[in-house]
């Protein structure tokens, strides 16, 4: 008994060695490690993404009051959007909003990169104090917006009699055009910075070698920017570019806390018209539908974005 | 002692499962929500109200109540506040969907989820009996398919609030009666530079509260007393929609259009505007912050119509969620406080800026303080729920929310025409009421 319990002791001793060695070597192959790794992130997403996504689309095919139990209408709610004349409003301002405020960021972001980039006193607190308007909450700083657009008391207008541009500053959120252009300014100055500081970094990885031979070769400033600087920026332009029209497209926060939306519709955004169907009259179904026809806007731009991406 | 474990005294490998299994389960249980039994007392109370504009509103209940609610029945209270302005409709829909642990609540715009809320007519019609009956107007909000499905509190009043030095300056030492002498006063006071400033933007209360009245008094109404046929396409409401235009062009500030509820009272407060019509807190910040100006401000109801002198409510009702755990711990949480005991200290203590429902407080001393403040009480006279002459249900909500009529109002004062915002209205309006 002992003497079998003996010989057969080093093999029991064998058998979760090598168990272990082979878990660990299939740990190890790439396939097994990369959805271990992967894993983790993919069920955040799927839990806190995929789920709330997917109960959107679910809303959007019912009649679902708060506090009432859903029926299914099919695509009633889409055709009762498609028929509703301020949500074509939204759209518009949507698309209005997101085109010029992303050009005025690009423009000027760019602007800001090139100038970061020299040397000159104070750089580093300069870098510090333009990323700001990033930093500080949107709600916070569009409340001191409201200030500087007072008709009355506000920055601007003070400043347009100050300089005798004006007798009486305009109104700025109670005209409806400017309304939206004090909503696209409030966007662009928020936004700003991203672009910038995004810009800036690539503007770092530009060898300076490449602009050492391009002035031997007789290129002035603008010959530099437009044949080296430019064209090996471009990839970090489109990301930038990309990124932000999503988050201009779906901004939410600044209009709600600027002018909800008005006057008259004016600055209403899809995101805003959203929200005030869903969340403020409680039609569940209806505010789904309009949040979701947002999302094929973000396929066209996801799907330009990884195209580019393939491409490079 | 008898053992409950294995017969030798030892823990058996089934018992150790049992236990284990029971401990797994508490630890899972304790951890997070655990329903409560209906018999044992809840720890806590928790209670969401949007924050008041008068901050001694809500110090009286933080420092008078709560403790007092705890010594008396050893239940904590948690006093929620929501940020005034709008964001408290939304989170309270979230917390009826998510039955979030709140068990009760200002339940603002209460016909957006009546379902989600308890039967508290015990304790609406006991209050009332107690307190000299509620104003009937507010039943029309309160009272669902007969039963009462929140407490009413107060009327947060809206009235027309100005300078009353600059009236005498323009020869109006008082208040204009009518809409057209409002108009005649304005023209003149915007000539001195003291124009008015309407709210005509994507607010909740000082929109409303005066365009509503002006069209009920010109004799238009939104819907009929049905609830179901749209009666906004008329003449009165042309006649209203043109009124409207002339009195933006020529007697307001052109940046109302596009205010939300703060800005009139910012306006008032720098002195920007000549009259608004808003609840009490303007000249209860005056008088605390800028008591020159705290001596020259005065209220007046509303100017009258062709058809009548009219207000609208903008009403404070408590209420209780489906989903509390324990029902009867929050209607005795609602009950007390509803008592004459509770809530009439309550109310002083904002200087009545929610005008009470109840009868009781008709001819209440806090009205005597301050003599200025007694328009908000006669509001309660002509006032009228939004959805007025229709129940207030939850398609109104749609129409308040997506400012259907304030928009119609605010596109004719950029130029729109009156047949085309009317039109336009009405769509909007079919499409909610079918």
């Amino acid at each position: 008994m002992s003497r079998v319990a003996e010989a057969t002791r080093p093999a029991a001793r064998a058998v979760p060695s090598a168990r272990a060695f082979r878990l660990r070597e299939w740990l190890e192959r790439e396939a097994v490690f990369s959805w271990l790794m992967l894993a983790p992130p993919l069920l955040f997403l799927l839990l806190f993404l995929g789920y709330p996504f997917c109960y959107g689309v679910y809303l959007s095919f019912v009649r679902r009051p708060v506090a009432q139990p859903a029926t299914f209408v099919g695509l009633n709610n889409f055709l009762n959007l498609y028929n509703d004349a301020i949500f074509w409003q939204a759209v518009w301002n949507t698309f209005r909003f997101t085109a010029a405020a992303t050009v005025l960021k690009l423009v000027g972001g760019l602007g800001m990169a090139l100038v970061m980039h020299q040397n000159f006193r104070l750089k580093g607190m300069t870098r510090a104090l333009l990323l700001l308007p990033f930093i500080v909450p949107t709600v916070l700083s569009t409340v001191a917006w409201q200030w500087i657009f007072d008709p009355g008391m506000g920055l601007f207008n003070r400043l347009l009699m100050f300089l005798d541009l004006v007798k009486q500053g305009p109104s700025w959120l109670g005209n409806p055009t400017l309304a939206m252009v004090s909503v696209i300014l409030v966007n662009t100055w928020r936004g700003l910075p991203f672009f910038g500081i995004t810009i800036l970094a690539g503007l770092q990885t530009i060898p300076d070698e490449l602009m050492e031979s391009a002035t031997i070769d007789g290129a002035g400033w603008w010959g530099r920017f437009r044949y080296v600087t430019l064209p090996l920026l471009m990839p970090v332009i489109f990301i930038v570019t990309t990124f932000s029209i999503i988050f201009t497209f779906f901004d939410f926060q600044l209009v709600y806390v600027l002018t909800g939306g008005g006057p008259a519709n004016a600055t209403h955004l899809m995101a805003t018209y959203a929200y005030s169907v869903g969340m403020s009259s409680g039609q569940m179904g209806m505010g789904s539908a309009a949040a979701l026809a947002m999302v094929p806007v973000l396929g066209v731009v996801l799907l330009a974005m990884s195209s580019y991406v393939r491409r490079r | 002692m008898a053992r409950n474990h294995g017969s030798d005294g030892s823990t058996s490998r089934r018992d150790f499962l049992k236990l284990g299994a029971v401990g797994a389960a508490g630890a899972t249980v304790g951890a997070g929500w655990r329903p409560r039994k209906a018999e044992a007392k809840p720890e806590k109370i928790t209670f969401l109200r949007e924050s008041s504009y008068v901050k001694e509103f809500d110090e009286h209940f933080n420092k008078v109540l709560i403790p007092r609610y705890q010594q008396e029945t050893g239940i904590k209270v948690v006093y929620e506040i929501v940020a005034a302005g709008g964001s408290a409709v939304p989170r309270t829909v979230s917390i009826v969907e998510s039955k979030a642990p709140v068990d009760a609540a200002w339940v603002q715009q209460e016909w957006l989820y009546r379902e989600g809320l308890l039967d508290v007519s015990d304790i609406a019609k006991d209050v009332g009996k107690q307190q000299g009956g509620w104003y009937s107007e507010i039943e029309g909000l309160s009272v669902w398919e007969g039963k009462w499905k929140s407490v009413p509190f107060g009327n947060i009043g809206q009235c027309m609030v100005y300078r009353k030095d600059w009236f005498d300056q323009v020869g109006a030492t008082t208040f204009p009666d009518t809409w057209e002498e409002f108009l005649e006063v304005g023209i003149k006071l915007k000539k001195a530079g003291h124009p008015y400033g309407m709210s005509m933007g994507h607010g909740y209360a000082d929109n409303n509260s005066w365009l509503l009245p002006l069209l009920w008094g010109f004799g238009a109404q939104v819907v009929a007393k049905d609830g179901k046929t749209v009666t906004l396409d008329s003449a009165e409401t042309a006649r209203a929609v043109d009124y409207v235009r002339k009195l933006y062009k020529d007697a307001c500030l052109d940046d109302c259009i596009g205010w939300l509820d703060p800005h009139n009272n910012k306006a008032f407060l720098t002195s920007q505007i000549s009259a608004t019509n808003n609840a009490m807190s303007i000249l209860i910040s005056a008088k605390r912050d800028l008591p020159d100006m705290g001596k020259v401000i005065d209220h007046a109801l509303n100017p009258k119509g062709p058809k009548g002198r009219f207000h609208s409510f903008v009403p404070v009702t408590h209420g209780i969620f489906a989903h509390t755990p324990d029902p009867a711990a929050a209607k005795h949480f609602l009950r007390w406080l509803m008592d004459p005991k509770q809530v009439a200290a309550w109310y002083r203590s904002a200087q009545m800026y929610h005008a009470p429902f109840l009868h009781a407080y008709d001819k209440d001393e806090e009205w005597n303080k301050e003599p200025r403040f007694k328009p908000y009480q006669k509001v309660l006279e002509t006032g009228k729920l939004v959805s007025w002459p229709a129940a207030a249900d939850r398609r109104f909500g749609e129409v308040v929310n997506k400012w259907i009529v304030i928009d119609m109002f605010a596109k004719a004062c950029t130029g729109t025409p009156t047949k085309t915002v009317i039109a336009e209205a009405v769509t909007g309006l079919k499409q909610i009421f079918g």
